[in-house]
């Protein structure tokens, strides 16, 4: 192996000037050369610290100001929880007592004019917050009683309370959310991550999703799709069912042992190949058959909770034999722990139209809650413990906000309580590396339909994100159909009042 | 004063002039293109280009270059740089004043590069790919004697053709040597890997290693030409280009049967269509005159962009959406050229404005299709008994009409009427809403006391109001008014009976000119059901009906047109009421129209001939034109990447400034002029003397001296040696295991997929494993959910196809072994493999050699063979004492029992190992 890897070396610096897919990269695009590669090809300024390679496609800013040194990165790592359909932050975080006050009078025609909603029609009535809410904690956080246990970890948590969107409608939001773009096609953010730092296991995939509520999110694989970035930052899908990574199991009948005797055979008919014929490639392909041949344990080893004490299932409340959000909180602890890059979560379910006892806010949302609450603070303790907090940012939202209004959908009474997509306002919170613990950030009217002070956009939130991680989203780029392409397409501010 | 100023001006260009081409004698000129524009692209076109003109200097056209800037006077001086603004800015230390702003000044040799340049004249020059295709000298090779055949002389035997001539001749520039033709059995597999797809069979080999005679390679070469799988293989390659998918994208992806497309472009490919008549075909089939149903399906490609059935959305911002990833796909597909940047602005490097992209625009911006759920208009295929009465209604036009001329036209267009059902108008034009809505942002609806207009409407001849539509309410009533909400009643229709959606004929009386109409709804039973109407249509009446009632023929029309039928989406243009104007969108944003725009092409390329229609078909002649630079290249450059693996331009997507420059642009033209002249646009022509090339055959290992002085085979001193597609990996592998089905065209199929890879968040649709030879087809049939794509495609590269991908960037992952490894597909393969390779001998040493030989067609060398061997042996001691797992792993729906074995097992596991291998992965 130690012969293999300097025959790789070597005959990746032969090869210094290939543009395989970095103009200026060498060797192939095996994940194990990745970090590597990408340490030394200096593909986003690396070459030249001074260059604004994205300068050409952007409105001009100010032509002289400094340009931003690259930043020592706070947070080596994410977990992004992503409430697919969207919770209602009225009834959870960002407490209105002025709305119960109008709980059942007809919408002033000013919200309403001008405005779009996928599902509002004619006048809808105002609905007050379902929750009962208290400050919690030394920050004195505003959380209701629907999250009874995230209560006891927010100062630990820095809450955005006036984020906004510009699309009201699941998947383009989502979409927006996960790849700075509405439209199909761009590589989402833990593909840049990983296209940026590599990973850190050579054993597991540097980008990680795991599903649960029973469906993918609306916006389907494209959120954790590589776009126009080559395929191999696409985020793996660990799935509940089956092979945790598609076809990481043997075939039935092969044992391990065969495997590896393969894998063998594989590698010394391969390294003959070489000898003859020295095309560098055949180098990169066996290590990628050894590289497959660790995964196939590490990926099993790493999903299996089994090995968890039972203490710590308690406190995640997880049944081992069921796939769950807790289930996948759990499993995000031990794939960061084990050097996973981005870990990303979905949970389906959290679309609260009032359309059905699940798809309400006084039922169904609550459920959500209790489903999810326990889990979460349970991996915020859970990696505060490990140290891991520190150098581990957790993103925590859905693609957009609720309305504070009740949905009536068609202009009819619903059965149930609920609330239509809202894209003027929403709560994300942030915890773990480099944001401030117990903080609120940003402030939403007195009915909560509009941000009033520091509103934060997506495009900012994720240059947010990027930055704690140690880039300048400005710089991040890839050359794809004639132009430098970022995340935060021509926008992005970071948060500043947020970091530590 | 002034007039000295001017005098003294004039003498100083004069003595300028006369200095320059003085010194010209001594110094080469200074090339615009190589070695200027390189270094104004890096260093100053970011602030002084297409998006910024900082103090408004712009170096991207010449004008503005000499043009005076903010101070006043122009930055650039031709014939004298050390007046000239530019080079002073370069020059100066202070850092606030000196250029490149922010940024390290340039070297000395560049300042005195653009110092040279302005001192010869500043001239500019046109980037090569936009200057006409002319065609260049062929380099001579070897000596006067040998090319005369009278002496012997190493190059001169190497080459076999032109393209032997270009590389050579660099080859020797670098000291380099070509390498020796490959075995043949490396050449069979090879040439027919590149043009079917297919590995060869073991007899198709061991034909050719036994042919003697002088043209058995190219005998091989004409027979792959003509194999069907040819167009198979090619296909493949144009689908990622034309974004072809059997769903319509976005959040719900819903099914879309657009196959017949897929299989034109068999056809097309298989028929050597030359590429010409090919991309017009695609870009503007249905302009054609009297179009074919081929030619009209072939218009599909441009069908391929995606739909939006989500709820909410706006029919006419996706819309717009795909007429634009329809321009840009032109560029990208046709003319290498990445058009995408100056839908928001000028071009920052390329010689294009703004303006000139809603101009193009223009072009494909009079579509009928409107992102409306149905995906029309698509081409109607009737069942056999739907087609008679087709036939019937023809028939009967033609003796109803007295002239045959007036017959003709008729039957054409009620042909065209129930082929297309086309033209109409969707809903969701209707406006002017009471008591109505869009439902789900779709279709028209409104409940009792309801109204809506429909607008400008010409009725003048056509007295048949055609509509589609469906309620669940009973005994409402839709009143038809012209040019207001009270207006003169044309029609009183009862709404349909509940159930289906239905298209109704109502007879109108006669009304000349354009008007408003106005829909009223009374609905007094259930006034909260909706009435939805899906589009209406104004028609003429047929010959020998009634004005004023439905009639028999009527009838039939109607039949016809609610008739069930296979339909496939095609493009359509609008025309009288239903043509569209074309606006700028202000900084790319479709809701901000600007000015509004006429189609035409962009003034850096040669304009358009004034015979040619200013529509799609003008443009798709325009594209083919001998006088385009661009179309032939980009064409030549795509065929040649997938042979070698990478084209003479690398960046196949951008020919443009911003492209990587091409390894042999001689070559380049020779090929592309040879394409368009003598070949005529046969690409089977062009392929041919590709494959003949002693370059192509060349075997592709390599020396330490070729690695060293040429580590990527950029001047190909050896073969190409790339990775197969996810395409060829997959259909190899069931070739060699003969499982490979022969059968063509058709619906796509869906083989074995591992559970749970398609989640549709609503509709619920599901993969349904195909059965019998379905199992087995190539992978260019496979079923191509946008959200969802087969996942082993994906893993070796193919894109998601929800826009065009011009180049597929070769990845080397572990993934890709887990495929080929433990993918269900690839074990069925092995232990078809492993059947046959016991059936071919006794002995491991022999089974093993047979098994090789049915995948490489050549022996395996004693090291590697003794490999397989010792794996065999291990394995076949393991299942031996562990005949359980022999069960597990042969224990599959249609195995044969009796033929269980500890030896298959073992077999298997061989095999399993040899479709692994790196060679066997690879295009050697």
């Amino acid at each position: 192996m130690n012969k293999l890897i300097q025959e790789l070396q070597q005959a990746a610096a032969e090869r210094e000037t290939r543009r395989h897919f970095l103009h200026t990269c060498s060797t192939g695009l095996g994940a194990m050369a990745l970090s590597s590669v990408l340490g030394s090809c200096g593909f986003f300024g690396k070459e030249n610290p001074q260059s604004n390679a994205v300068g050409s496609a952007l409105p001009s800013g100010e032509p002289t100001a400094p340009h931003p040194s690259q930043y020592i990165p706070k947070a080596k790592r994410i977990i992004y929880i992503h409430m697919a359909g969207s919770p209602s932050q009225l009834e959870l975080f960002d407490y209105k007592p002025e709305l119960a006050k109008y709980n059942g009078k007809d919408c002033p025609q000013a919200l309403l004019e001008g405005k779009k909603f996928a599902f509002i029609r004619g006048t809808p009535k105002m609905l007050g917050p379902q929750g009962k809410f208290a400050q919690r904690g030394q920050s004195g956080a505003w959380v209701s009683d629907y999250m009874p246990h995230l209560q006891g970890v927010v100062d630990d948590i820095s809450f955005l309370k006036a984020m906004h969107t510009d699309q009201f409608n699941h998947a383009p939001a989502q979409l927006l959310m996960h790849t700075g773009s509405a439209r199909l096609g761009r590589p989402s953010m833990g593909s840049w991550v990983t296209y940026g730092l590599g990973t850190e296991n050579d054993n597991l995939p540097g980008y990680i999703v795991l599903a649960s509520g029973g469906k993918q999110p609306d916006a389907g694989k494209s959120v954790w799709g590589s776009g126009f970035l080559p395929t191999v930052y696409q985020g793996v899908q660990c799935r509940t069912d089956g092979d945790p990574v598609l076809f990481a199991s043997d075939p039935s009948g092969i044992s391990r042992d065969i495997r590896k005797q393969t894998i063998d055979a594989i590698s010394q008919i391969n390294q003959q190949q070489y000898d003859e014929v020295k095309d560098p490639e055949i180098l990169t392909r066996i290590a990628q058959y050894e590289l497959a041949f660790r995964m196939q344990m590490s990926v099993p080893d790493a999903m299996d909770i089994k090995s968890e004490p039972q203490y710590m299932l308690d406190s995640y409340g997880v049944d081992p034999n069921k796939g769950s959000f807790a289930r996948n909180c759990l499993l995000a602890r031990r794939l960061v722990e084990r050097g996973v890059r981005f870990v990303q979560l979905f949970d389906w379910g959290w679309d609260t139209h009032g359309t059905s006892a699940d798809g309400s806010i006084d039922i169904g949302l609550k459920a959500k809650c209790q489903e999810s609450d326990q889990a979460v603070a349970a991996l915020l303790n859970d990696l505060k413990q490990r140290g891991l907090l520190e150098d581990t940012l957790v993103v925590w939202g859905g693609e957009f906000g609720r309305t504070p209004m009740q949905e009536n959908r068609d202009g009819q009474t619903l059965p149930f309580m609920g609330r239509d997509h809202h894209l003027e306002a929403f709560t994300v919170w942030m915890a773990g590396g480099g944001v401030k613990k117990g903080f609120s950030f940003g402030e939403t009217d007195d009915i909560g339909y509009y941000g009033v002070k520091d509103k934060v956009h997506i495009h900012d939130l994720q240059a947010t994100i990027l930055h704690l991680l140690g880039f300048d989203h400005t710089k991040l780029t890839y050359q794809f159909q004639g132009r430098p392409f970022r995340l935060t397409d021509v926008a992005g501010k970071i948060v500043k009042p947020i970091l530590a | 004063m002034k007039t000295s100023w001017v005098l003294f001006g004039a003498l100083g260009i004069g003595t300028t002039v006369m200095l320059s081409s003085f010194l010209g004698f001594f110094e080469k000129r200074v090339d615009y293109n190589t070695q200027v524009k390189p270094l104004l692209n890096k260093n100053c076109i970011v602030c002084h280009g297409g998006v910024k003109k900082a103090s408004d200097f712009s170096l991207l056209f010449k004008h503005e270059a000499l043009a005076p800037a903010k101070s006043g006077k122009p930055a650039i001086i031709p014939g004298d740089a050390d007046a000239s603004e530019m080079i002073r800015r370069l020059t100066l230390s202070d850092p606030d004043e000196r250029m490149p702003l922010d940024h390290p000044a340039l070297k000395p040799d560049e300042i005195d590069l653009l110092r040279k340049w302005i001192d010869q004249g500043a001239e500019w020059g046109d980037h090569w790919a936009y200057q006409p295709v002319q065609k260049p000298e062929v380099p001579k090779i070897g000596t006067l004697w040998s090319r005369l055949g009278i002496a012997e002389n190493d190059e001169t035997n190497w080459a076999t053709n032109e393209i032997d001539h270009f590389i050579l001749d660099k080859l020797k520039q670098d000291g380099l040597k070509p390498s020796p033709e490959a075995d043949r059995a490396t050449l069979i597999r090879r040439v027919s890997l590149d043009l079917t797809g297919l590995p060869p069979t073991e007899k198709e080999a061991a034909d050719f290693l036994a042919d003697k005679s002088a043209n058995a390679y190219e005998k091989v070469v004409d027979r792959l030409l003509r194999s069907p799988a040819y167009g198979e293989r090619w296909t493949g390659m144009w689908l990622d280009l034309a974004r072809y998918a059997d769903t319509k994208g976005y959040e719900r992806d819903p099914g879309r049967k657009i196959w017949r497309y897929r299989d034109w472009l068999i056809k097309a490919f298989n028929e050597d269509k030359p590429f010409d008549q090919f991309t017009i075909e695609q870009l503007a089939g249905d302009l054609l005159p009297n179009p074919t149903d081929d030619q009209l399906v072939a218009t599909g490609f441009h069908r391929n962009t995606m739909t939006n059935d989500e709820g909410g959305t706006q029919d006419e911002e996706f819309r717009t959406a795909a007429v634009i990833d329809r321009v840009n796909t032109t560029w990208d597909v046709f003319q290498g050229t990445t058009f995408a940047c100056i839908q928001c602005h000028s071009h920052p490097y390329d010689p294009f404005t703004h303006d000139e992209y809603y101009k193009y625009l223009a072009f494909f911006n009079n579509t009928r299709d409107e992102d409306v759920t149905s995906d029309t208009p698509t081409l109607r295929f009737y069942k056999p008994a739907d087609s008679l009465k087709v036939l019937d209604l023809q028939q009967y036009i033609a003796s109803a009409v007295p002239t045959p001329k007036q017959a003709q036209a008729t039957i054409a267009q009620v042909t065209h009427l129930l082929r297309t059902v086309e033209p109409k108008i969707n809903s969701h034009d209707f406006d002017q809403y009471v008591n109505a809505s869009l439902l789900d942002a779709k279709y028209f609806g409104f409940q009792d006391k309801g109204s809506c207009r429909i607008k400008n409407v010409t009725l003048t001849g056509r007295p048949r109001l055609l509509i589609k539509w469906g309620t669940k309410a009973t005994n409402a009533t839709v009143t038809l008014r012209q040019d207001k909400p009270d207006g003169p009643i044309l029609a009183q229709i009862p709404t349909p009976k509940p159930g289906k959606d239905t298209v109704q004929m109502i007879a109108l009386p006669a009304v000349q000119g354009r008007h408003n109409l106005y829909l009223s709804l009374n609905s007094p039973e259930k006034p909260k059901d909706w009435v939805q109407i899906k589009w209406v249509a104004f028609t003429p009446v047929l010959p020998g009906q009634p004005q004023n009632a439905i009639g028999e023929k009527d009838k039939l029309l109607l039949e016809l047109l609610n008739a069930d039928a296979e339909q496939t989406p095609i493009m359509l243009d609008g025309s009288g009421d239903l043509v569209r104007e074309t606006h700028i969108f202000e900084r790319g944003n479709w809701m901000v129209k600007g000015k509004r725009v006429s189609p035409d092409v962009p003034k850096s390329f040669p304009a358009m001939e004034p015979k040619l229609p200013k529509n799609r078909l003008g443009l798709a002649r325009w594209i083919v034109s001998r006088e385009h630079p661009l179309t032939a290249r980009v064409a030549v450059n795509r065929f040649w990447e997938q042979l070698f693996g990478t084209g003479i331009v690398e960046t196949v997507e951008d020919m443009g400034t911003q492209g990587i420059q091409p390894t042999h642009r001689e070559l380049l033209d020779y090929l592309a002029a040879e394409f368009m002249e003598t070949d005529q646009w046969s690409v089977k022509k062009l392929l041919k003397r590709m494959v003949l090339s002693a370059t192509y055959r060349q075997q592709s290992s390599a020396t330490p001296e070729m690695l060293a002085k040429d580590p990527f085979n950029k001047l190909l001193a050896r073969g190409p040696r790339v990775r197969l597609s996810a395409e060829a990996v997959h259909d190899q592998a069931l070739a060699v295991s003969k499982l490979l089905s022969q059968k063509m065209y058709g619906p796509s199929v869906m083989p074995i997929q591992p559970d749970g890879i398609w989640q549709s968040p609503y509709d619920g649709e599901s993969w349904k494993q195909s059965t019998g030879e379905d199992l087995h087809r190539r992978a260019l049939y496979t079923y191509w959910k946008r959200t969802a794509p087969y996942p082993s495609m994906v893993t070796f590269d193919s894109p998601s196809r929800e826009f065009c991908q011009l180049r597929r960037l070769r990845t080397n992952t572990p993934l890709q072994a887990l495929v080929t490894l433990n993918d269900p597909v690839y074990v069925e393969a092995a232990e078809h493999l492993a059947s046959y390779m016991r059936s071919q001998g006794q002995t491991p040493e022999q089974q093993i050699q047979a098994g090789f030989r049915q995948v490489m067609l050549r022996d395996l060398p004693p090291k590697k063979l003794a490999v397989l061997v010792r794996l065999y042996r291990a394995t076949e001691q393991y299942y031996r004492q562990k005949p359980g797992e022999v069960d597990k792993l042969l224990d599959r729906p249609g195995a044969d029992c009796s033929a269980v074995s500890p030896q298959l097992a073992a077999l298997t596991v061989t095999a399993n190992t040899m479709l692994n291998l790196d060679e066997v992965i690879t295009k050697e």
